[in-house]
């Protein structure tokens, strides 16, 4: 997995702008890739995102020095997802209002823009707790202590909530494709 | 391959997986937003001399200050009950807007006896520039009161200003000339014959 140098987020408790902004540069893409994930919308996302790294900077005091980032600032950001969502704002509105897909051209040259559009829908049918491991899981490539940590979930809570999505994912995807067969 | 993927599992994994493209505006945004939150966490006891050193500071606002000594005076006397006039606000932007979606006024701490200035985080796009700043009638059209920095080496230039609530005129001095923010509605500067763009800072 790739993580940034340890020393930049001490050198940004230690209040270095520059490490922040080191940290925002290395961190942004992924963020925003699990928070799309999480919310299917675009705006929600960014501010999120955005939150999240406000969050992060004005908590740096209580980041422990021995602690590994990367779980530390997808706590953060799981937190604001979980927010949004509970506030229910815009979700999903993104494709009921078929606007331009959220994910880049790549995985639809590969397996087409139809693919991408039923994963996305398909994950949008799972519960939120579902979808933030199966995420962190399978996506953000954390490992399911990370996870644990950062969720506060038991880890075999964990791992069953990972297979449920999958299971479900399996099931509706499986089916899709006969179909269009 | 993850341990307990599957080839489907993998296949949905690799559709989400591609990251969005760099956007160096919202990162900016997010520097943006933590100097603002920075700023507006003063001291308690800053409150008030943070407001005094404001350009708008006045003898009206002396003596509302003062005004506003009296009545607490009066309150601890138990005179309360004479006092029923309600005191008038000092900037009258209820129901104001950012006239820009990129210069958003962000509410300052809760300080309902004091109206004092909002930080206001500020990005301007110009790659090729080398030295940029806001100038306004809150900063007096000082070229040198408030510079911007840039994010990174080729991203947009940002700053937080601290600006009284009401509506403002304000333009970027770029390399030493003076530009509209083209994000943002423009208005005539009377004062000086020229376009300006136009700032609402919200009552915090």
């Amino acid at each position: 997995m790739n993580e940034i140098d340890p020393s930049v987020p001490l050198r940004a408790k230690r209040g270095e702008e520059k490490a922040f902004i080191e940290i925002v540069d290395f961190y942004y893409p992924r963020c925003l890739r699990f928070a799309r994930n999480m919310l299917s919308n675009d705006q929600d996302a960014e501010e999120a995102v955005q939150d999240a790294f406000v969050r992060v900077h004005h908590s740096f005091p209580r980041f422990r020095e021995d602690a590994r980032f990367d779980p530390w600032l997808f706590r953060i950001l799981a937190n604001r997802c979980r927010t949004l969502l509970s506030r229910g704002r815009r979700h999903r509105a993104l494709i009921e209002y078929g606007e331009v897909p959220i994910t880049a051209a790549a995985p639809e040259e590969e397996y087409g823009a139809d693919w991408a559009e039923e994963v996305r829908v398909v994950l949008d049918t799972l519960p939120a707790e579902q979808r933030e491991a199966f995420l962190l899981r399978h996506v953000e490539d954390l490992s399911y202590e990370d996870i644990a940590a950062l969720t506060g979930v038991r880890l075999s809570a964990l791992r069953m909530r990972v297979k449920r999505a999958c299971d479900t994912l399996r099931a509706r995807l499986t089916e899709v494709e006969q179909h269009d067969r | 391959m993850i341990d307990d993927r599957d080839e489907l599992i993998e296949r949905v994994a690799r559709s989400l997986s591609p990251l969005p493209p760099n956007n160096s505006r919202a990162k900016a945004q997010i520097l943006a937003a933590v100097r603002a939150r920075r700023a507006r966490a003063p001291r308690p006891w800053t409150v008030v001399l943070d407001w005094m050193r404001q350009p708008a500071f006045s003898v009206a606002s002396a003596g509302l200050l003062a005004a506003a000594a009296l009545a607490i005076g009066f309150v601890t006397r138990g005179a309360l009950a004479t006092l029923n006039e309600p005191q008038a606000p000092l900037a009258s932007s209820a129901g104001a807007t950012p006239a820009n979606p990129n210069v958003t006024a962000i509410p300052a701490a809760n300080t309902p006896a004091v109206v004092r200035a909002v930080p206001v985080p500020i990005t301007f796009d110009s790659p090729g520039a080398k030295s940029v700043a806001i100038v306004g009638d809150f900063n007096d059209w000082d070229g040198t009161a408030a510079p911007l920095t840039r994010f990174g080496t080729n991203g947009p230039w940002t700053a937080t200003v601290k600006v009284m609530p009401g509506r403002h005129l304000y333009a970027f001095m770029v390399d030493g000339k003076l530009v509209v923010d083209p994000r943002a509605p423009h208005a005539r500067d009377l004062d000086y014959g020229t376009d300006a763009s136009v700032l609402m800072v919200n009552t915090p």
